[in-house]
């Protein structure tokens, strides 16, 4: 099953998804890399943006150059029916930059996802344990981060 | 890294104008100058900071699969499983992490049966039993905000 995109919207998507480039015009180098008029490009990325299929544009800060350097993956095993309840509060936590649900399996009971950022250690134990105690869920797991192996955007167009 | 840069990180990352002239208009609700705005920018993405200025695309809403995969390796394979996921442009994000299932990573396809392909072929190629690669696809979205605030 291919995405139902149109070969125009192929091409933007394939232009945009490495970013933006630095540049004082970067709406009319892209549609002039596709050959399109810059007005045709901005339409398009208009309506992406107003049916959310773009979800934010804009700069993306590195988290550990910004002094937010103790960050965890924090994953919860929450009660089926506690989910929407618990899922909500973490989302309005400010620390808690993605909360997600996920499957569980035999060999890993947890189900709700966080992803914790705080300027040290002891910042981010403190949010952790305020969530569990707050949300009253107390099966979790902080996985926390040894290294980044990989950080690239998203490739939806590979050019073979 | 000063006030002004902070303001204009916060911009940069909220309110990015889709117009033809992007930093003009930065430079107005800034109130400064759009050399100086120019000049800075440069600076925070040539010093690391900002990572890149670019689109967060809801990959669903596009049309895509997405997951997080876990995968238990042993610690001597680690490197071996680094060059193979860096082979996949699927493979967005991969971290090392502090656990017996130790290395996660999203992948972004087409389809899910992309998916599950490039996670056949991952488990063959490092010679991994079937549980010790996880799947772990989204069933429900509470929050994404990775903003610096």
């Amino acid at each position: 099953m291919k995405t139902p995109l149109s070969s125009l919207e192929r091409d933007i998507l394939s232009a945009v998804q490495y970013g933006m480039p630095v540049s004082r015009s970067p709406y009319r180098d892209i549609a002039d890399k596709i050959g399109i008029s810059p007005e045709e490009l901005l339409e398009k990325l208009r309506e992406w943006k107003a049916e959310k299929k773009i979800r934010r544009l804009g700069a993306i800060v590195n988290h550990f150059q910004m002094g937010h350097g103790a960050g965890a993956m924090v994953v919860w095993k929450v009660p089926k029916s506690e989910v929407d309840r618990v899922g909500d509060f973490f989302a309005m936590v400010p620390k808690v930059s993605h909360a997600y649900l996920r499957p569980p399996n035999e060999q890993w009971p947890y189900n709700l996802y966080t992803m914790v950022h705080a300027s040290s250690d002891k910042e981010l134990q403190e949010t952790v344990n305020a969530m569990s105690v707050e949300s009253g869920i107390t099966e979790f797991r902080q996985l926390k981060t040894v290294r980044e192996l990989k950080k690239v955007p998203p490739i939806y167009i590979i050019e073979l | 890294m000063d006030d002004l840069d902070r303001r204009i990180i916060k911009e940069l990352q909220e309110n990015f104008p889709l117009e033809i002239n992007p930093y003009g208009i930065l430079a107005e609700t800034l109130a400064i100058d759009v050399d100086e705005l120019w000049r800075r920018v440069v600076d925070l993405v040539e010093s690391g900071v900002i990572r890149r200025i670019g689109f967060s695309i809801d990959s669903r809403k596009m049309g895509y699969s997405s997951t997080l995969v876990a995968v238990r390796i042993p610690p001597e394979q680690v490197d071996k499983a680094c060059e193979l996921i860096d082979r996949y442009p699927q493979i967005t994000h991969s971290y090392l992490r502090e656990d017996a299932f130790n290395i996660w990573f999203t992948v972004i396809a087409e389809d899910r049966s992309q998916i599950t392909k490039i996670l056949d072929e991952i488990r063959i190629k490092l010679d991994l039993a079937e549980e010790k690669v996880m799947n772990f696809p989204v069933e429900k979205l509470f929050k994404l905000d990775a903003r610096f605030k």
